[in-house]
């Protein structure tokens, strides 16, 4: 035992009466933080599974809640994304239920940037009036609703937006992984694989880190890979935080990741190192696509990619040497996620170089997951809409994006060209993260309506012409998440504490209510607990153990290693040569594609990339995290010592960065650890809502300098095809 | 009687600040103060280049400067080794911080009171780990009894050759790996 007088802030902190707290139930703010000053001793400490919001990984969590307010958190053991542990956003997002600048009844706009407060009813009433007048006049197409999916949205957002009749729904993946999911999905037929870290001997990760963008379970199976001795080599322009955990860093060019994969799979064809036998059984269009690739040679791509051929063909024989257990992970974003023009290519030929190496399914290697069995409403009672036959916006221009994810700047396209009437955005700042702010901004004034749902006054909510507040996901139960993998689960979101602000509602009770008044109710004659019952029907699992545990793993639904299923692709198979790719007027096999601009001597290529504690724009204003962003000067965007040298740039000093679109001033880290054509700014800054107060006025927003444009073959924003220029200015 | 001790491998660290958010959650800290503070270490020069994270809090030295120094007596070392604070000892007087080698002591805007790292007492007594560990996304931080040869924190130390961040400021109860 500890010797020990427990001295200490927090114990002494919650020293005092309790009942008020217990018995308080829904009260304001204010009076719920000054009755948790005078709450107090004989701390009451639940501990509530639950799972994190803070990014799209949604890991398992366990709040631990003191006196009926959240104290802190502990990653569940048993999530597969946690595994006991919780990154520092989701860790600091939760306090977002205590934020003083939440969202806290509906609001109407009534002038540039003014909003009164209305009611729920005045809000359902006037949104449908509004919705049902403008899918009478012009069609249930010009509707459209976007989202950053969560277990909740996921189901009812895709039911309300069809069951509207139309089938514009979108996600924000047009500014994540459009172009990895694109290129995935034609060649094997899903738009991502799991990777088996832990049991990998050779991992390569392109323009990915798992320092940066964190899911904690993969920054331990990498440690762990580590530990194993396996190589792991870093593609990227700057050194990334994964770096420490890395065996090489690959300095490349930005923009030509596409040229190393290229080169590298022929160099294992060249060198006898692919897997034929896998190739054999499980591919079509091998003997094209290895002749096409006999003109990429280690030489050219070094002119190209800037690392030298010796290096690339010296990786490329180790990779061969060490498969099927080495791969080149997946990723979201970075380089095959959505920035540059040739991005799609890359996500392809990454797909195509782990099929050389035969290390699908494979123990090491690449992974298809299982999903888990859950059930579904009785139809016959809960009438479930279809997705309307009229194609979604944006599927004609981009026949090969991912469907269920959309284009989602498309809404923002057809709204300027007056097609798109009016936009529904939930859990999404689109008018910040998507695309060019400024037109964004232009598109949406354009619309007849936009609606926002959200917990706090995002640039997106600024721009709506109502803007309804939910609860934060501290103060709700959502649908059950189904999780596939290795080994496939289920996880539930449930609340924690009670609601602080009396007038937000759950999204879930927001869509079906809304929906009652647009006159399709019909479609939400459910119950949350109703459909999380008909869901875990199959399982044998109870509503009240999953409540108990939260997180549920079917250990005994594992996947069997070394099986290839049968992939949807069109043949079955990998498709080394694609017809989907030629029917959409593309060429079948993959090839070279130059990115779309290039910097000169005296510009920059602007490149941006997360930070490990931030998520998008979501948590620039919580101020836990914020203040890590002041302690250590995180905004500032990153110049590598020649360039800045040259520029009469001193650490720390104020430049003015200039583009085709804006001007911004930043201060400067002068580090080795990038390229020196690129600039490297972190994605999270640039708040500009003045409701955001911590996150407001603090770096700059990288969107500001992207313009507005479409990668032709997902629909991906091009948001690393930016150039820059740089000059000091006095602070 | 165990003597509790830490191992952070900053060779695994990559700086994403969760322990820091953890312990301050814990601590129930105001979001400007933090006991774990970061310094980077950037070496060699474009494309070779290496950054290390230094994750810093209290040391728990071995005859603390900072317990010596304190003339109320409120910082103290347990039996276990660890270096606590009796914040109604604390007159605010900031020796300690004076005297703290590592800049790991940090005093409450409100209270006076100052304080560091407590390796989580609390939660140590209940046979928990200290909120950093339990939280390190990496695996770099390792806890437990110094004494116990058997201890995962002993055998990493032996194994990986760990020495305290400055060995030339007396014996400290982290050490690190670099
Ligand atoms: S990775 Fe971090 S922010 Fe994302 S869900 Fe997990 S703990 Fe939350
Ligand atoms: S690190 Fe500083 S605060 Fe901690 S025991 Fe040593 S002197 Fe005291
Ligand atoms: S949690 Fe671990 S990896 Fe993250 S900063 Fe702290 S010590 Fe480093």
């Amino acid at each position: 035992m500890v010797d020990t007088k427990l001295s200490r802030r927090g114990f002494i902190k919650a020293s005092a009466a309790t009942a008020a707290l217990a018995s308080a139930g829904t009260v304001g703010f204010n009076e719920w933080s000054n009755q948790y000053v005078k709450a107090g001793a004989n701390a009451d400490i639940k501990e509530i599974p639950s799972t994190c919001n803070a990014c799209s990984s949604k890991c398992g969590m366990i709040g631990h809640v003191k006196n009926g307010r959240l104290w802190k958190l502990t990653g569940h053991p048993d999530h597969p994304y946690s595994k006991g542990k919780l990154c520092a956003r989701g860790h600091g997002y939760a306090t977002v239920v205590y934020s003083q600048d939440r969202l806290t009844q509906p609001l109407k706009r009534v002038g540039e940037k003014k909003f009164e407060p209305i009611t729920w009813e005045q809000a359902y009433k006037e949104i449908a009036e509004k919705l049902n007048k403008i899918i009478k006049e012009y069609g249930p197409q010009s509707v459209a609703l976007t989202e950053d999916p969560r277990a909740s949205g996921k189901f009812y957002s895709p039911r309300f937006i069809n069951a509207l009749g139309s089938s514009n729904y979108y996600t924000h993946h047009v500014v994540c992984s459009n172009s990895r999911d694109s290129g995935f999905l034609h060649t094997v037929g899903v738009s991502s694989t799991s990777a088996d870290i832990s049991n990998a001997k050779y991992i390569m990760f392109i323009g990915r880190s798992y320092g940066d963008g964190i899911r904690p379970s993969s920054v331990q199976a990498l440690a762990a890979a580590k530990d194993n001795g396996a190589k792991i080599v870093i593609v990227d322009p700057r050194l990334n935080n994964t770096g420490n955990l890395a065996t090489e860093w690959l300095a490349i060019r930005p923009g030509t990741d596409l040229a190393l994969v290229l080169v590298m799979s022929h160099v294992l064809i060249k060198e006898n190192l692919h897997d034929m036998e896998f190739i054999k059984n499980y591919t079509v269009g091998f003997e094209e696509y290895a002749k096409e690739l006999k003109k990429y040679t280690p030489e050219w791509a070094e002119k190209i990619t800037g690392i030298s051929a010796d290096s690339i063909t010296r990786i490329a024989i180790d990779m061969g040497k060490a498969k099927p257990k080495a791969l080149i992970e997946q990723s979201w974003r970075g380089a095959f996620g959505c920035n540059y023009e040739n991005s799609t290519e890359t996500g392809r030929s990454v797909a195509m170089f782990n099929a050389l190496l035969g290390n699908y399914q494979q123990k090491g290697g690449s992974i298809f997951g299982g999903k888990p069995n859950l059930g579904n409403l009785n139809e016959s009672i809960h009438p479930n809409p279809k997705e309307p036959e009229a194609p979604k916006a944006g599927k004609k221009e981009f026949p090969l994006a991912y469907h269920s994810h959309g284009v989602a700047t498309i809404v923002a396209k057809e709204a300027l060209e007056g097609k798109m009437k009016a936009a529904i955005y939930y859990h999404s700042n689109a008018a910040l993260g998507y695309g060019n702010p400024k037109v964004m901004k232009e598109a949406l004034s354009k619309m007849d309506l936009v609606v926002a749902i959200d917990v706090q006054m995002s640039e997106t909510a600024q721009l709506a012409h109502y803007v309804l507040p939910e609860v934060t996901y501290i103060e709700r139960d959502e649908v059950i998440e189904g999780l596939s993998g290795k080994i496939p689960g289920i996880a539930l979101r449930q609340q924690m504490v009670e609601k602080v602000h009396p007038e937000t509602k759950p999204i879930h009770e927001i869509y079906s209510e809304l929906a009652k008044v647009c006159g399709v109710g019909q479609y939400f004659n459910f119950s949350l607990d109703e459909l999380n019952e008909a869901m875990l029907a199959p399982t044998g699992i109870t509503y009240k153990q999953l409540r108990d545990i939260g997180t549920i793993m079917f250990q005994n639904e594992e996947i069997t290693l070394g099986e290839m299923p049968k992939l949807k692709t069109p043949s079955g198979k990998v498709e080394f040569y694609s017809e989907t790719y030629k029917d959409a007027g593309f060429k079948p096999i993959v090839e070279w594609i130059e990115p779309k601009v290039s910097p000169a001597d005296d510009s920059f290529r602007l490149i941006t990339g997360k930070q490990a504690i931030h998520s998008h724009t979501q948590t620039a204003n919580i101020p836990i995290l914020m203040q890590i962003t002041k302690d250590y000067d995180l905004e500032r965007i990153w110049i590598n010592p020649v360039r800045a040298k040259a520029l009469g740039i001193k650490d720390g000093d104020m430049v003015e960065l200039k583009s085709s679109e804006a001007t911004s001033r930043i201060r400067v880290k002068i580090t080795e650890r990038i390229h020196p054509e690129a600039i490297f700014v972190p994605s999270h800054y640039g708040i500009t809502s003045k409701d955001l107060k911590i996150g407001q006025g603090i770096g700059f927003g990288y969107m500001e300098h992207v313009p507005f444009d479409f990668e032709k073959w997902s629909g991906a924003g091009n948001i690393h095809e930016v150039i820059v220029k740089v000059r000091k200015v006095k602070s | 009687m165990a003597r509790y001790g830490m191992v952070i491998d900053t060779r695994k660290c990559v700086g994403c600040y969760a322990c820091r958010v953890s312990c301050q959650m814990q601590n129930e800290l105001p979001v400007e103060e933090s006991y774990i503070k970061f310094y980077e270490k950037e070496t060699g020069v474009f494309p070779n280049v290496k950054n290390e994270i230094i994750p810093v809090q209290c040391q728990h030295c071995e005859d603390a400067p900072c317990v010596s120094v304190c003339p109320t007596k409120a910082t103290y070392t347990t039996k276990e080794g660890i270096v606590l604070v009796d914040s109604d000892k604390c007159i605010g007087c900031k020796y300690c911080m004076v005297a703290c080698h590592y800049g790991a002591r940090t005093q409450d805007h409100n209270t006076g009171v100052v304080e560091k790292c407590r390796f989580c007492a609390e939660l140590v007594a209940e046979g928990k780990q200290p909120a950093c560990v339990s939280t390190c996304i990496s695996n770099a931080r390792i806890f437990g009894d110094l004494d116990d040869p058997n201890s995962e924190v002993s055998k990493a130390i032996i194994k990986m050759n760990a020495q305290p961040l400055r060995p030339d400021l007396g014996k400290a109860k982290i050490y690190y790996v670099r």
